[in-house]
């Protein structure tokens, strides 16, 4: 039986080779042009932000950068300084990185690694996962209510205190550490770890030796992550309470007690300020205290970017 | 290798913090019934602050002066720990009733309930007046009016003048309260503090209150007017409109100068107009001011120096200089004679 | 090493201090996972024990009044979920395409390179604090953008410039979801896209996007949750100082839900009536939880239902 070829929308085989040559795809041409843009705006966005804050500083940071950074909280515009907003934020970067960090990794550990298949299991994943969606203002209600006023922590808190800040947003970052923990440890090979059971290592000896060291890049993007997340969160300290009226400067930087003290943040006296009356706080020292901040973000956040990308590249190759 | 050792910091800081974990569990969950009693009042705000600190809390209103004390005496005596707060004066006498602060903020003087608190706890105080704050009530630069009465205010800006959007419209409500009932023909805008704001307070204190009480009305203002917390905000939009009306602390109308017209106010209506200035407020002439308190706890003034010192500063650079630089009027010098000596006879 | 050596079978049970250490890592392993379950019980604990207190105290004709004066014992909700709407629907308009169309580019046609430069500056931008972009909505969005363009718009802050703020801040969380969700679609489908002449434009559009339309889905649920529950964007840039009257023009001063919290616990002077202001907090802060925790367990859902498909 002969296969007839019927002639589709003018093709014939003479002319088939002409019409396979495509013709300027504009739609498509148009269509990437319009994503790119698209992102274009989102980055133009980062940028004309970063520019907008900068020369809203810049007459501090031109004029009076390092007294800006080394100064206290003072009535005039003019004189105010963030050192108090430092040393608050470190303290509640410490904190979180004390409390967070173990408690995450080690509830990632046992969710990856020893976590039956039961009920129990799946309901702490679903709740890890709820909890990271849950906003920061209501964790500033936790911090309120149970480190600031709770019945008895308030004794071990002092009050409104980084301790009670910090523990706010060390319960902020969990669910996050614990999340990017679990997708890194998931990451690692299982191979490496029967090779370990293979020669009779227990579980825990697999975990330090093997797993740990080989997920210690994404763990620690993660943990850098969650310290610049913790360190740009005002929401919570407003609940739980910062000062940002006037404190003096007397315990040193490394005087422990003041954990327990009155206490000052970059976050919130940024708040503070940008609600001000007075331009020279609304305008100029906001927007300086904002490219100090900003500064410290980006500069945690480029490193872990970095370190990511290092090992991922050390992987690849 | 460098990393186990790092991790196993890290595990053994985890069994700390997860031993702290569960005691927050335990503790949490008995004190669960007691939380009422805590919650609101902050009362178990410890603070660990030692001996020679100083903690400062209460009105908002007042915060600017002890902000700018604490500011200058921390300039002379950095050793001395200060912090200095605003979360209110009602909140602020809860802490220092309950011993927690060692100077009060106040707007207002104390209320027989929260002395009674103190008396409780065994907190002894004395009370020092250390400044005026005066409110100006304002419109814009070609308003054609001068003076107004209590009652004229009343008829503007009370609950029963909600929905008011001519000064007219205001006119029965005068005469109801008083007033004369003349009122223009005029398109009313209000911009003013908000609740959340000293002055509107006041405002309600002064000008409102016995007019409330005498016709059951809730102790409130109208609802429906704009309310901004910045007062350069209000004396932009007082300023753009003759027939708008507004009130601010009085450093801040004095400082908008030409920019708004400034009204001379009577207690009653065709009583003697006066208008507000430093002179008048001092004296208690002006009718819209309020006295700024601070109060010391004597106990802890006793057993700390420091507070002494502090406040014999405030004695001297608090009421000459910081007031003013707060905007607030100072004290005429009687005053300020009397308020020294209250402190000095504590 | 001798044949003398006699084995029995604790010995093949290894030592006991490892067992014993085996058991320690376990349980503290373990108590570690359980502390996110108690900090999700303290957290409904401390919302729900003084919320029931705010709604049993207070006059429940309040919560439908003028406006949101909680000093006062007014306690509109309408004003509140209205402004938060707006706010939240104005931050999905900028957000949702923006961070929908960089997904899109980076995934389908930014090469390697691109991407490798690409990516870092959207995680930047994720990273910028809320604080920051507050200052800036209320510095350089309102009176530059909005209110060249619109005349009425209040000019110490607006609902409009809070959402586009908030939006700004959602792009990167829209775009890094939607792009997990194009990866996550299988290359066989596009190369059979591309094997049957398709171009390009008809794959992406025809084939991808619609194999990853429940991540899509996810990524705009899990936008609009944060964008609800985005406080300082709102509390800096919004307009409204602790109070607001009901508006409902996005042009006007707006109080959200997160903001009005905000304001309560930002403190101020006393004023008469101030009995259920601080409750209040509480209360508002349990709505803003369970609307919250609804939209994330509906994006979970339809994640899930995605991750069958393939």
């Amino acid at each position: 039986m002969a296969i007839a070829i019927k002639p589709v929308g003018g093709l014939t085989p003479a002319n088939i080779g002409e019409s396979l040559r495509r013709k300027p795809d504009l739609k498509g041409a148009l269509f990437q042009f319009v994503m790119l843009f698209s992102l274009s705006i989102s980055i133009g966005v980062l940028v004309v932000l970063l520019y907008t804050v900068v020369s809203d500083a810049w007459p501090v940071l031109s004029t009076r950068l390092g007294d800006f950074v080394t100064g206290t909280l003072a009535p005039d515009a003019g004189r105010a300084g963030i050192s108090q907003g430092l040393k608050g934020t470190f303290y509640l970067c410490v904190i979180v990185a004390i409390v967070a960090f173990p408690l995450g990794i080690a509830a990632a550990i046992y969710l990856e690694e020893y976590a039956p298949r039961t009920r129990l299991s799946s309901f702490i994943e679903v709740n890890i996962r709820n909890l990271a969606g849950v906003p920061s203002v209501v964790y500033g209600i936790l911090g309120l209510a149970i480190f600031v006023n709770g019945w008895g922590i308030s004794a071990l808190t002092g009050g409104r205190s980084p301790l009670a800040g910090g523990l706010t947003l060390a319960a902020l970052v969990l669910p996050v550490v614990i999340i990017t923990t679990q997708e890194a440890i998931r990451a690692v090979p299982s191979a490496l770890r029967e090779a370990g059971f293979g020669v009779g290592a227990t579980k825990w000896e697999v975990i330090k030796d093997h797993i740990l060291p080989y997920a210690a890049p994404g763990i620690l993007t993660g943990t850098l992550l969650s310290i610049a997340r913790a360190a740009g969160e005002a929401a919570p300290l407003l609940l739980v309470g910062t000062i940002t009226g006037f404190i003096s400067n007397s315990p040193g930087w490394f005087d422990v007690r003041q954990v327990q003290d009155k206490f000052a943040a970059m976050p919130t006296i940024i708040t503070s300020w940008a609600k001000q009356p007075e331009e020279g706080f609304r305008v100029e020292n906001a927007a300086a205290a904002i490219v100090v901040l900003v500064a410290f973000v980006i500069l945690l956040n480029s490193a872990a970017i970095l370190l990511r990308n290092r090992f991922e590249a050390k992987r690849a190759g | 290798m460098k990393l186990r050792s790092f991790f196993t910091l890290l595990f053994a800081l985890a069994l700390v913090a997860a031993a702290c974990g569960s005691d927050a569990d335990t503790s949490a969950s008995d004190g669960s019934t007691d939380e009422s009693a805590s919650a609101d009042g902050s009362a178990a705000d410890g603070g660990s602050s030692g001996g020679g600190d100083i903690f400062i809390s209460g009105s908002s209103t007042v915060e600017p002066i002890s902000v700018r004390v604490a500011d200058a005496f921390t300039a002379d005596r950095p050793e001395v720990n200060t912090a200095v707060e605003g979360p209110g004066t009602g909140d602020g006498f809860q802490k220092f009733c309950a011993g927690e602060t060692d100077i009060s903020d106040a707007s207002r003087a104390i209320k027989e309930s929260e002395a009674e608190d103190c008396a409780a706890n065994g907190v002894e105080f004395v009370e020092l007046k250390v400044g005026i704050d005066g409110i100006a009530v304002m419109s814009g630069p070609g308003n054609p009016l001068s003076c107004l009465s209590f009652a004229d205010m009343y008829s503007l800006t009370s609950p029963e003048a909600e929905g008011f959007e001519n000064w007219s419209d205001a006119n029965e409500l005068n005469l109801e309260v008083g007033g004369s009932g003349d009122l223009p023909d005029a398109p009313l805008t209000i911009t003013a503090p908000g609740e959340e704001s000293g002055t509107f307070a006041s405002f309600i204190e002064i000008v409102l209150e016995d007019t409330l009480d005498e016709r059951g009305q809730e102790i409130t203002t109208r609802f429906d007017y704009q309310s901004s917390p910045n007062d350069n905000v209000i004396i932009n939009n007082v300023s753009s409109d003759d027939s708008s009306f507004g009130w601010v602390g009085y450093a801040f109308a004095e400082e908008a100068g030409d920019s708004i017209k400034v009204f001379e106010i009577s207690e009653e209506e065709g009583g003697e107009c006066i208008a507000p200035t430093p002179a008048t407020i001092a004296d208690n002439s002006y009718p819209i001011s309020r006295d700024l308190f601070i109060y010391v706890n004597k106990a802890k003034a006793a057993a700390n120096p420091d507070l002494v010192d502090f406040v014999d500063f405030y004695m001297d650079y608090g009421l000459k200089t910081a007031v003013a630089d707060a905007k607030y009027v100072p004290l005429d010098d009687a005053a300020m004679a009397e308020t020294v000596s209250a402190w000095e006879g504590r | 090493m001798t044949a003398a050596v006699k084995w029995d079978v604790s010995e093949l049970q290894g030592s006991p201090h490892r067992r014993n250490r085996e058991r320690w890592v376990k349980g503290v392993a373990f108590a570690a996972a359980l502390t996110s379950v108690l900090i999700s019980l303290l957290i409904i604990g401390s919302l729900l024990f003084e919320a029931v207190n705010f709604i049993t105290n207070v006059d429940l004709s309040r919560l439908w009044d003028r406006g949101w004066f909680p000093r006062r014992g007014v306690f509109d909700l309408k004003t509140l979920i209205v402004a938060t709407l707006w706010v939240t629907v104005i931050a999905m308009i900028v957000a949702a395409p923006l961070g929908m169309a960089a997904a899109v580019y980076m995934s389908e046609y930014a090469t390697p390179r691109v991407r490798k430069i690409l990516k870092p500056i959207l995680e930047v931008l994720a990273g910028i604090p809320s604080v920051v972009l507050g200052f800036f909505a209320l510095q350089f969005i309102n009176p530059t953008l909005v209110r060249s363009w619109i005349d009425d718009a209040n000019s110490s802050g607006n609902m409009i410039s809070a959402g586009i703020g908030v939006g700004i801040l959602t792009i990167p969380l829209i775009a890094s979801i939607s792009e997990d969700a194009l990866a996550a679609v299988p290359n066989a489908l596009r190369e059979a896209s591309a094997g049957i002449g398709a171009r390009k434009l008809t794959t992406t559009v025809a084939i991808v996007i619609p194999a990853a339309v429940s991540g899509l889905v996810a990524a705009f649920i899990i936008a609009t949750s944060r964008a609800i529950g985005e406080t300082m964007v709102v509390f800096i840039a919004g307009g409204a100082a602790a109070t607001a009257l009901f508006a409902g023009s996005p042009v006007d001063q707006g109080l959200t839900m997160t903001a009005a919290m905000a304001s309560v616990a930002a403190g101020s002077d006393e004023v008469v009536g101030s009995g259920e202001a601080f409750t209040s907090l509480f209360f508002v802060g349990a709505l803003l939880f369970a609307i919250t925790l609804c939209l994330n367990v509906i994006a979970d859902r339809v994640v899930k239902r995605y991750r069958l498909e393939y």
